[in-house]
């Protein structure tokens, strides 16, 4: 007992009324309290005091402010009863206001992206047409392209070979050997040029007159040196024969110059019935 | 304990609502706004008084009165009768609640904070102190402690202090402290009964 009067008497207790212990004191103190009687007396003791001193120091508020007081705290009440039933539908309509607004903006988006996408479809559509059309058009130019570069090559190689024709009038060393039908074709002719220092012979298609050979024959061309049969190359006869000079082989000496229509490719000597034109060298 | 609260005679006339302690925390617990209503009418007054001690601008002593009583209202489910009386629950709050705003930064930077010593007298100037009758001659009592109890008694239930905030101002050690608030408080017990 002396111990739990010690206790009281320390002042521990007034300091616990007075709400100025640490909470681990408080805990001691409620446990002396809740075992000692003397101690929970003393409290109440302490408690009542303090109570009739501040009783007895009562300032009275200014008159209104229980109004303020209890207007928040009804409040507070009124809106812990109608939490659930009031509170929840708000929300809900002010949701629903938001989605309608969020669809009323995502509709428009919509009828806007629609409204891009025809737009688009459209320019794509004429611009397909319209790459078409210029596909067209480039396949046209190119093709003529090709016929004028085709037609310039041909008027370029017939002008050179022109070119080269008039040259040869001025160069004594180039002889003209003209070939005349034989019995096997006596309207068939040919004109061969012959440069008796270059030793260059050509054949030249504007002058030719020879049935065109099919594809299993092709005619040679054969130089006669000294009665024997050289072989000068083969060519064509064909109605779109195109360019006029054809580089022939090179002979040397010549006397006599004759053409046999032969298997293609070639013969390595001459068929001879089939000699269809022929002309000697005039010197 | 049964003890049937009394409302002070000067507020007699007026008609008022008295629980007992118990049906006052049952109330309070159960959330009934009529037990906010008692506990303002027996106990607004003696808040303020307790509140002022430590903020003596009135203005700023009624924001406190006033959220004391929501806190009162909002944490009635903290109290336990077990630990203590209603009114030293609800004392404390308000105790705390004015140590707070007297250390806040708001409040100090507010100019305020004006000098503690002279807030009994300030107080007591403004003339609204509802003494009882019965009671007249406290304020004598308070003041005709002895000094060094006066001292600590000033300080921690006026000022705020802590005790051992106290201990450290008064340059005196804890335990002295303790005991002369016990004393102090032993006087006011002597009166009382």
């Amino acid at each position: 007992m002396e111990e739990v009067k010690a206790y009281i008497e320390s002042g521990i207790l007034e300091l616990y009324v007075l709400g100025q212990l640490a909470p681990n004191e408080r805990v001691e103190v409620e446990a002396m309290a809740a075992k000692y009687p003397e101690v929970k007396q003393e409290i109440t003791a302490i408690e009542i005091a303090m109570e009739q001193y501040a009783l007895a120091q009562a300032l009275q508020p200014t008159e209104g402010l229980d109004k303020e007081i209890f207007n928040r705290i009804e409040n507070t009440q009124a809106g812990s009863d109608h939490t659930e039933s009031v509170t929840i539908p708000f929300k809900i309509a002010d949701d629903a206001k938001q989605y309608e607004s969020k669809i009323k903006t995502l509709r428009f988006a919509l009828v806007a992206c629609i409204a891009l996408l025809v737009v688009s479809t459209v320019a794509l559509y004429s611009s397909h047409t319209e790459l078409g059309a210029a596909k067209e058009q480039i396949a046209d130019l190119s093709s003529e392209k090709d016929q004028f570069t085709s037609t310039v090559n041909y008027m370029k190689q017939t002008n050179s070979d022109l070119q080269k024709i008039a040259d040869m009038v001025d160069d004594p060393d180039w002889k003209t050997v003209r070939l005349a039908g034989t019995a096997m074709d006596p309207k068939a002719k040919m004109t061969v040029y012959w440069h008796i220092k270059g030793n260059h012979v050509m054949v030249d298609n504007s002058k030719m007159k020879l049935p065109a050979n099919d594809d299993a024959h092709q005619y040679q061309l054969w130089a006669l040196v000294n009665g024997k049969p050289v072989d000068l190359g083969v060519f064509d006869v064909k109605p779109d024969t195109t360019g006029i000079l054809v580089n022939m082989k090179n002979i040397a000496a010549a006397q006599t110059f004759a053409v046999t229509l032969e298997k293609r490719g070639g013969s390595p000597s001459p068929t001879m019935d089939q000699m269809i034109v022929a002309g000697n060298v005039s010197i | 304990m049964l003890l049937f609260l009394y409302i002070s005679k000067s507020l007699a006339t007026t008609k008022k609502i008295t629980f007992t302690e118990e049906e006052l925390v049952n109330r309070l617990k159960s959330r009934d706004t009529l037990a906010m209503r008692a506990l303002y009418d027996m106990y607004s007054g003696a808040l303020l008084g307790v509140i002022s001690r430590i903020i003596p601008q009135i203005e700023v002593a009624e924001d406190i009165l006033q959220e004391t009583f929501i806190k009162i209202w909002n944490s009635a489910d903290s109290y336990d009768n077990t630990k203590g009386r209603l009114f030293t629950w609800m004392m404390n709050i308000a105790r705390n609640m004015s140590i707070d705003k007297l250390r806040s930064k708001d409040f100090k930077n507010s100019g305020k904070n004006q000098d503690i010593e002279n807030n009994v007298d300030f107080i007591d100037a403004q003339k609204k102190v509802t003494f009882n009758a019965d009671l007249l001659g406290l304020k004598e009592l308070v003041t005709s402690l002895k000094p060094e109890y006066h001292n600590v008694v000033q300080m921690i239930y006026f000022k705020g202090y802590t005790h051992v905030e106290a201990a450290e101002e008064l340059n005196l050690p804890l335990g002295t402290v303790k005991t002369r608030i016990r004393k102090a408080i032993l006087e006011l017990r002597k009166y009382f009964n």
